[in-house]
């Protein structure tokens, strides 16, 4: 395979999205491009972990939590730019990520995803009673100052900037798959007993790997409150957040670097589309748009287990198969 | 409390007092959590959606005791075919397509259950908070210095009973026997000749019928509300991987451990963090025993 066919997803994907804001002024529109880019970015982060390495945590809410937080409280408490709160979220994440590494080295399957619960809700009770510091459960409005040293952008800039951090992620997990360190989590991922055997620092892996994912998380966690201008921890440490981040990965595919953002794209529009849809003042009854939303997710957790780049790869396949198959078989 | 004070007889009625909260706490915590311990124990599926069946107990309980008049306890005596029902209900349609497949999968299956359900209930009943109030609540009984009211004395009674009822079944009885083998060794079992899905089947069912049991004891205690469930789903972990998977006996002694955490954090350090208790309980349950207190057998194919 060319270097060119093996982006084509993503040129054809990252393209559109540099493309559109040139075209479309909507304001609708544009906010929904940046949140596909975001929660597609976020998505990637938590591939790094879950899909990569084979832990699947349903708390990385924490490391977006801590993210949200550190920038939202470095410019309303200690009045600085949101660039230092990102990087003394990267910090905290960074410490977090290291706990939730080491709990990965004792657990497995189920019992780490349910440690990873653990840990986000003890942020999300500890960030909501320390009202002193964090002003509880009410949440902090982030004021919005004009300039790109405070994030205060129009949804244009949003666009490019969310589309700068989903290049970067995408871009770092496909260099990953192909280096040293990416076969070996592959090897800790599929068969861990194996990997060892053979000489991989497993253990030591796993822990680096759930660091930077954690890292990145925040990065994005700190992005994501500047563009909405508000953090609560009910939503930011919710597991509701959590799972999000897996299921765009697990429905784009799992341990690939372009399967978070079409899974971000699918999960977006099908959110969008059904509040539209069915939300509570057209059809009257309030959360009717996520009965059917959860339905949907059953359907498509079960129909689409191999993600859509494994659906999309066997398509590719098959529509090969026939000319190289032949030269196989001769 | 000023641990150089003398007791006097305020303090030791406190003790006393929270001894029992403890002990009326566990027995309704112990309910909840023995149908989530036989899911996760015996079929290995992390269930998400089991507090939502909880909550779809208390409306039952909320509903008919509205429109009919009708005391909670009774509705026990059609609460637990009815969930039993629901239960197979469910397997059928939902759990049994993912049964064999990996636990991300199975993870969130049942957190889309759990959105589908709590809206379900949204959308019927609205997010208002109710409660059922029965002649029972407001009566107050005191003994030696405590006191509690009679619901929380039958409801523990009850969820003790169906409990230990639970227990003797897996324990004795030949459909019991073959679910714990199930649990320790799936393969095994079924080269055995176990019909492992009509075993997981039942214990969906079981478990279900379990937890909506004890969303209909625990309907005049708390308030109902769509995601009245979720404060206790978690908590059942704690429950679950304290007293071992699987483990009937374990998840009572689990659900007692859980509620003297609760009581006693709650009375130190004030209601609000009572929560917080508990789930560092569990990280440090799952990092220094995380096969359970006893160390369950069969744990190991799970990650403990």
């Amino acid at each position: 395979m060319t270097a060119l066919s093996r982006h084509a997803g993503a040129l054809v994907l990252f393209g559109a999205a540099a493309v559109v804001p040139l075209v479309v002024r909507d304001a609708f529109f544009l906010d929904s491009l940046v949140l596909i880019l975001l929660w597609g970015a976020l998505s990637a982060a938590w591939n790094l972990a879950g899909g990569y390495a084979g832990q699947v945590s349903i708390g990385h809410a924490s490391f977006f939590g801590i993210g949200a937080y550190a920038g939202a409280i470095m410019v309303t408490r200690f009045h600085q730019g949101p660039w230092l709160g990102m990087l003394l979220g990267v910090a905290i994440s960074i410490v977090a990520g290291l706990v939730l590494g080491f709990l990965s080295n004792r657990l497995k399957g189920p019992y780490f995803a349910l440690s990873t619960i653990a840990l986000s809700q003890v942020l999300l009770i500890a960030v909501s009673r320390w009202r002193g510091f964090t002003a509880g459960g009410e949440g902090i409005p982030v004021p919005f100052r004009p300039g790109f040293a405070t994030l205060g952008l129009g949804h244009v800039a949003w666009v490019y900037l969310a589309l700068a951090v989903a290049i970067l992620y995408y871009g770092a997990e496909m260099y990953l798959e192909r280096s040293r360190i990416g076969y070996q989590l592959a090897g800790v991922r599929e068969d861990e007993d194996a990997a060892e055997a053979i000489g991989i620092a497993t253990r030591k892996l796993k822990v680096i790997a759930i660091t930077v994912s954690a890292a990145l998380t925040s990065v994005c966690g700190t992005l994501w409150a500047q563009y909405i201008g508000f953090v609560d921890p009910a939503y930011v440490f919710s597991v509701d957040l959590s799972v999000r981040f897996a299921l765009n990965s697990i429905i784009g595919g799992l341990g690939t670097a372009l399967g978070p953002y079409l899974g971000s794209i699918l999960i977006t529009l099908l959110e969008t589309y059904l509040r539209a849809t069915f939300s509570g003042l057209k059809t009257g009854f309030t959360g009717l748009y996520l009965v059917i939303y959860g339905a949907a997710l059953i359907l498509v957790v079960r129909w689409v287990r191999e993600g859509l780049t494994g659906i999309a790869a066997r398509l590719r396949v098959r529509m090969a198969g026939g000319a190289r198959g032949a030269r196989a078989h001769a | 409390m000023d641990p150089a004070r003398p007791l006097g007889p305020a303090q030791i009625d406190a003790v006393a007092q929270l001894g029992v909260s403890t002990i009326l706490l566990g027995g309704i915590y112990a309910l909840i959590a023995v149908g989530l311990t036989l899911i996760f124990g015996i079929m290995r599926v992390v269930n998400f959606a089991h507090g939502e069946f909880l909550m779809l107990g208390m409306y039952l309980a909320f509903w008919s005791f509205t429109l009919w008049g009708v005391d909670p306890y009774f509705i026990l005596f059609v609460a637990i075919p009815l969930f039993f029902l629901i239960g197979l209900l469910t397997y059928v349609l939902v759990m049994k397509g993912v049964i064999a497949a990996s636990h991300n999968v199975q993870i969130f299956t049942t957190f889309g259950l759990s959105i589908l359900l709590q809206n379900v209930a949204l959308v019927a009943w609205s997010g208002d908070f109710r409660f059922v109030r029965p002649w029972h609540l407001s009566v107050a009984l005191r003994i030696g210095g405590t006191t509690f009211n009679l619901s929380q004395v039958v409801a523990f009674v009850i969820a003790v009973a169906l409990t230990i009822a639970l227990i003797a079944f897996m324990k004795w009885t030949h459909t019991g026997r073959v679910m714990r083998a199930t649990a320790q060794d799936r393969d095994a079992a079924t080269l055995m000749g176990i019909d492992t899905d009509r075993v997981y089947r039942l214990t969906f069912a079981i478990g279900i019928a379990a937890v909506g049991a004890a969303g209909v004891l625990v309907a005049p205690l708390y308030s109902v509300y769509p995601t009245a469930g979720l404060q206790f789903v978690l908590l059942s972990y704690v429950v679950v991987v304290l007293g071992g998977l699987g483990d009937m006996a374990g998840a009572l002694i689990g659900s007692l451990i859980v509620a003297a955490v609760e009581v006693a954090g709650s009375y130190v350090f004030g209601i609000a963090w009572k929560e917080i208790f508990y789930f560092l309980l569990f990280i440090l349950v799952l990092v220094f025993r995380p096969a359970g207190l006893f160390g369950q057998r069969g744990s190991e194919t799970l990650g403990a």
